[in-house]
């Protein structure tokens, strides 16, 4: 199917696929392989992208569903070679370890924080639930989260005790 | 993915309603996609023709009215029904049945009518659906017919629906609005997962309805309780009509016990 | 960085530094072995068995080779290698048996996924099937099938290893220290009981991928998400009969391993498809289903533990008999085995102790190396052990682990004198205990009990580990500078989100007196141009990499010290440097920089001197030996890192719903390289710990398949799961051979998470669970005193 999309404020006209999803479309016909493939079932929230300015698992829409859409992946979030201000955040707080997850959760902290800009804990976990990563154990990016939020108090500051 | 299917999408009804004529079942209907593409990549299902029905105008209309009640379209999303305004003010027990499916980006995509005809013993949006009386708006070429949800499932994965036809709305009636509810779904973790078991109570002016999900090969209702009677004759009712098996999820024993406790609880919280 | 002239000291080191690797991974531009394309570049697919045991009969590939695309079908009949690590065992593809469900029978490569899949579809496998062993302790029985006929034929490391041919046993560890009746004797108690734990997947985001080329005469390459790339060349090698210096390994971005990527898996098979597609390269990335059994998982153990203590509630004697589920092949297991056996009692200081630890096949997907090397699975049956023994005895668990931990002066199972230096056991088990108010209800938890009517509990659990390897481990670093005086670190220990790339920088830096932004450690792992290092694995790489850089970094001034000595007609020892320059001690002013020295230094009439400045570090694991094969004796501990967790758990005592308040814990470290790093590692290990111990584990039915392959029924915990508090705690007992005194903690935070919620479940309730993972319904049955069900092995269909 013929068809025209804009991704990263490109517009993209393609010859797709019919049975390819949005994220193999993104990976191999656009190769943009900033998002990540860890599941295809919609479990694991790495290939998380926005479409049409909401989050979605790329693994779960067809490519031939975003015919005339706007889709924004990873490599749009850093402007000019300067970090986001959530990923600067997530690299302050060491919410990155081996990467995989990453691009997909700062999809999700992106989502959240538009519709909420002061989330709270419990708020920040249900909105990166969809987002399984394997390293960090969560904690380091909600920290990265409540900080980019401008909500580091002494009581949410994380940190290594020592005795 | 291994199948090669062609894609459809078609932006009035007639043209969908011809489309799914033609194909009978060789034709699958793609709305959130987040069954149906999961049970493509497993080759549970392998359709020739897949037809996106989003691009109908109105299919993502979520309305309310005092008379009509709440009609539900089959592009409508959860995350479209769960932050409603009306749903939350009349059926928030809706807004919390949606908010346990799986994970916010999937929400945004799967949609409510898909959790339904799905059909799975363990829809989120079933239980509480059931308790509050939903009808069933069907529709094809043929025309129209509308089904009480209660009689909508015929077993696991199955509905009353044929190959033709489609869930054009949900309709929950104006006089479920402002229940009382009461939604418990057990799972393995606090995070995204299927309902072990699940139950739904609601109390509307002292009638009482239990739904139940993950109990038997369909969602079940049961009705005709009331507020008056003691936790025990509810309890009873719900025994009567469980079936639930051992998987490998959790064992038929626990199911049977935690359908009682959630029941219980419930029922406690909306007296 | 220090601006002082003279012997600036560390800065880096101790301090949080932002990992060095982020950028590219917040950007999306970090590469992956799964993002990689070449030109030529064909996809594999793999045919699999569905059965756990049967002949393979016959294999049809004809239809699959006439499709249109394909240029390569293999089975097993026309390969002739085998592969393993320590016992040979396991072929590229099945022949003429399968022994696990999902094993690879057949494989693809054509021009894309699409038609490669389909081409699967059309092999036709006709299996006589046959019933599979499922149990270890069933494959024990002299009746049970022998999966592996031939393991008397198999080659197998024989300095560590003992396989009983004839039986499902490839290896059995033996530890003997003291006297072990002398022990029961002395004894006032004898508690003896078992514990069970199921084989779990590692679930890393990245599924394991790999691309391999092999060109005419041999020439191969292999970019793999693989954690090890000198072994995978090793085992490569050594299964093909290759000369190393014919292959090639390249490591780029890796997406998760823990352990699971450790040793060698797809690049064989995508090798022969390579070589007879006339050397395209072939890819292959296993799919979430496939990752689970396809590729290798975590061993199943069922741990029998006899203790004997004294009136004064000392421990004078333990037995401790393990019993390894290796699955299909050996791969790990067996030295899991031995590790295993080696640590088995903790850090406790036994007596008399006798271990018989087996590994044993089965038919099920293999076991391989997974964070921790076995230390998860027997720290479960321990720590529930020593709260089972203590509350017989009535003591309080705390008090009775502090009456028999190891101290200076005591003696582990293999003879190891432990000293001041080794790590403080003691200080971790007592922060953790305090971190959660142990013993007691705080009026705060009073009160939330009264509220919610849930039972709230604590429990403490300990743990050690040391680096299970070869005792003459080695690895080397090489650092060479730039024009422009910054360096770069080349080392072959990969970066697979642990943060060795950022704390080797912290250690480079300081040791050479530079700003981080001056050092940078490649990215690439790549066996043609990196100096040797055995593998990333064990929580040895900070430890070793460290002294290594450390050496490289002394290597690079030696050398850079001696060019400026002629510049600046100087003897060496009156010279000193800052970040910029080398100068004279008593004239500062007369000095040459770095980046003037850094590839020769030239004179102002042309004349150069000296050369590129490149260092070389080399480190060895000093004085280790093997264990004698009939008591275990023996010195295998590069160092020991100890630890402990608190866990405050909530439980509905109705329902046996929970969930963790609380977890504290604490290691100790030596001495902490990057704050922030560390706790990265040890929050994302007590987590994926708990997940282990709250509901992951392997389903199967009872004919050996496996009923939950996906993150649908095979949960992993989301940020949902996470305790309200998680605290990480700082031990700080220098190493005294380790760099800047740290020692690893990799695996460790994930060891004991298990056991110490039990603990505290079963200070909530009276459950005694004596089983992995701790579910709901465990709970519940616990309390309400109902059989425990098995679901390791379960006749229930797959789906209700």
């Amino acid at each position: 199917m013929w068809m025209s999309v804009e991704v990263n404020g490109h517009i993209y006209e393609r010859e797709v696929t019919e049975h390819w999803t949005l994220l193999r479309f993104l990976r191999e016909d656009l190769e943009l392989t900033g998002t990540k493939d860890g599941c295809s079932a919609g479990e694991c929230g790495a290939c998380t992208v926005m479409l049409n300015g909401q989050a979605v698992n790329a693994c779960m829409v067809l490519a031939a569903e975003v015919d005339g859409a706007t889709v924004e992946t990873i490599e749009a979030e850093a402007a000019n070679g300067e970090l986001s201000e959530i990923q600067a955040a997530f690299a302050r707080n060491y919410g990155v370890q081996c990467g995989y997850c990453t691009a997909g959760m700062v999809m999700s902290v992106r989502e959240l924080l538009r519709h909420n800009p002061k989330p709270t804990v419990a708020e920040i976990k249900e909105g990166i639930e969809g987002n399984l990563c394997r390293c960090t154990g969560y904690q380091q990016i909600i920290e990265a989260v409540l900080d980019v939020s401008g909500q580091v108090t002494n009581e949410t500051k994380g940190g290594l005790k020592y005795v | 993915m291994n199948d090669i299917f062609k894609y459809r999408a078609p932006t009035s009804r007639a043209e969908l309603f011809g489309l799914l004529a033609a194909h009978g079942e060789g034709a699958k209907i793609l709305a959130g996609g987040t069954d149906l593409l999961v049970d493509i990549r497993s080759g549970l299902v392998r359709p020739e023709l897949v037809i996106n029905l989003k691009k109908v105008e109105d299919f993502s209309d979520l309305t309310w009215s005092q008379s009509e009640g709440l009609t539900i379209g089959p592009a409508t999303t959860v995350n479209d029904l769960l932050h409603d305004a009306k749903v939350r003010d009349c059926y928030p027990l809706l807004a919390d049945c949606a908010l346990t499916i799986a994970s916010h980006q999937l929400r945004n995509r799967a949609t409510v009518i898909g959790n339904i005809v799905h059909a799975s013993p363990g829809a989120d949006m079933a239980p509480g659906l059931l308790c509050l009386g939903a009808r069933v708006q069907i529709a094809s070429q043929r025309g129209r017919r509308e089904v009480p949800l209660k009689n909508f499932f015929t077993g696991v994965k199955r509905t009353v629906l044929r190959h033709d036809e489609i869930v054009e709305a949900i309709i929950v009636p104006p006089g479920t609005a402002w229940s009382r509810g009461s939604y418990r779904k057990l799972k393995r973790i606090d995070g995204h997962d299927l309902a072990l078991v699940s139950v739904a109570v609601t109390n509307k002016d002292g009638a009482v309805r239990v739904g139940i999900g993950s109990a038997a090969p369909i969602p079940l209702l049961i009705e005709g309780l009331t507020d008056q009677d003691p936790a025990d004759t509810v309890v009873a009712a719900a025994r009567d009509v469980i079936r639930p098996i051992s998987d490998l999820r959790c064992s038929k024993e626990y199911r049977e016990y935690m359908i009682e406790v959630f029941v219980r609880r419930s029922l406690e919280e909306v007296r | 960085m220090s601006e002082s002239n003279t012997l600036s000291v560390a800065t880096h080191v101790g301090d949080d530094v932002q990992r060095v690797d982020d950028t590219a991974k917040l950007t999306g531009g970090a590469m992956y072995a799964s993002d990689l394309v070449f030109a030529g570049m064909l996809h594999a697919q793999v045919k699999k068995s569905p059965h756990a045991r049967a002949k393979i009969v016959a294999i049809n590939t004809s239809k699959a080779e006439n499709l249109p695309g394909v240029h390569a079908v293999l089975t097993g009949k026309e390969l002739d290698y085998r592969i393993g690590l320590y016992v040979v065992d396991k072929d590229i593809l099945a022949k003429g048996a399968v022994r696990h469900f999902g094993e690879a029978v057949a494989a693809v490569a054509a021009e894309s996924l699409d038609i490669a899949s389909r081409a699967v579809d059309l092999i036709d496998v006709e299996y006589e099937v046959l019933p599979p062993v499922l149990s270890q302790l069933d494959a024990l029985d002299e009746s049970s099938p022998l999966v592996h006929p031939d393991l008397g034929s198999y080659d197998y490391v024989k300095a560590s290893f003992s396989p009983q041919p004839g039986t499902n046993i490839p290896n059995i560890t033996k530890i003997r220290k003291g006297d072990i009746d002398a022990g029961f004797a002395e004894a006032k108690w004898i508690i003896e009981r078992e514990y069970t734990n199921p084989s779990v997947q590692h679930v890393p985001l990245e599924t394991h991928v790999a691309i391999v080329e092999w060109k005419a005469a041999d020439e191969v390459t292999i970019w793999s998400s693989a954690q090890s790339p000198f072994t995978l060349r090793d085992l490569f090698c050594r299964a093909f009969k290759l000369p190393y210096n014919k292959v090639r390994v390249i490591i780029p971005h890796v997406g998760g391993a823990f352990g699971g990527k450790a040793g060698i898996h797809l690049e064989p098979l995508l090798a022969c498809l390579s070589r007879k597609a006339g050397g395209r390269p072939v890819k292959f990335q296993a799919t979430r289903e496939e990752e689970f059994s396809l590729l290798p998982c975590r061993s199943a153990l069922t741990y029998r533990i006899k203790t004997g203590v004294g009136a004064d509630g000392r421990i004078t004697a333990q037995k401790l008999l393990m019993y390894w589920d290796a699955g299909a092949y050996a791969d790990y297991a067996v030295n899991v085995t031995r590790a295993s056996a080696y640590s088995a009692a903790g850090p406790y200081d036994i007596p008399n102790a006798w271990v018989d630890a087996y590994t044993i096949y089965t038919n099920k997907p293999w076991g391989t190396a997974y964070r921790g090397f076995g230390h998860v699975e027997f720290f479960w049956g321990l720590e529930r052990h020593m709260e089972l023994v203590a509350q017989v005895i009535g003591m309080d668990p705390l008090e009775f682990r502090k009456k028999n931990l190891l101290k200076p002066g005591s003696t582990t199972l293999t003879g190891e004198r432990i000293n001041e230096h080794t790590g403080n056991p003691l200080k971790c088990l007592e922060a953790a205990a305090k971190a959660i108010n142990y013993g007691r209800l705080t009026p705060e938890e009073e009160e939330r009990q009264a509220r919610t009517g849930r039972r709230i509990g604590k429990g403490i659990a300990t743990l050690h580990k040391a680096p299970a390897m070869p005792s003459f481990t080695t690895t080397a670093a090489v650092i060479k500078m730039n024009s422009d005086g910054s360096v770069v670190v080349n080392i072959a220990l990969t970066e697979i989100g642990q943060g060795t790339a950022t704390v080797v920088t912290q250690m480079a830096a300081d040791r050479l007196r530079f700003p981080v932004s001056r050092v940078k450690v490649a990215v690439e792992r790549d066996t043609d141009k990196d100096p040797f290092d055995w593998q990333t694995v064990a929580s040895k790489g900070l430890l070793l990499t460290g002294n290594a850089v450390i050496a490289a970094c002394d290597d690079l001034l030696r050398q850079a010290y001696s060019d400026a000595a002629q510049v600046l007609r100087a003897q060496t020892a009156d010279l000193d440097h800052d970040a910029e320059r080398i100068f004279v001690k008593q004239r500062p002013e007369e000095s040459v920089t770095f980046a003037a020295l850094s590839i020769g230094y030239v004179y102002p009439n042309g004349n150069g001197i000296g050369g590129p400045l490149i260092g070389l570090g080399r480190y060895t694991a000093q004085g280790l030996t093997s264990l004698d094969k009939e008591t275990g004796q023996g010195l295998p501990a590069l160092d020991w890192t100890y630890g402990a967790h608190g866990v405050i758990a909530e439980v509905d005592p109705d329902t046996g719903e929970y969930k963790v308040i609380k977890i504290a814990s604490a290691f100790d470290v030596g001495k902490v390289i990057n704050p922030g790093t560390m706790r990265g590692q040890c929050i994302g290990g007590m987590i994926q710990g708990l997940g282990t111990a709250e509901c992951e584990s392997y389903i199967y039915d009872d004919q050996g398949r496996l009923l939950n392959p996906s993150l649908t029924d095979n949960k992993i915990l989301t940020a949902k799961d996470l305790p309200e508090e998680i605290e990480c705690i700082a031990v700080e007992t220098p190493q005294l051979d380790g760099p800047f005194g740290a020692r690893g903690v990799g695996e460790h935070p994930m060891i004991s998470v298990a056991p110490a919620l039990a603990n505290a479940i079963h200070d909530a309730t009276g459950a005694e669970l004596t089983h992995m993972p701790v579910r709901f319904e465990d709970v519940w049955r616990a309390i309400h005193n109902k059989q425990p069900i098995d679901t390791w092995v379960t006749k229930a269909p797959a789906d209700s």
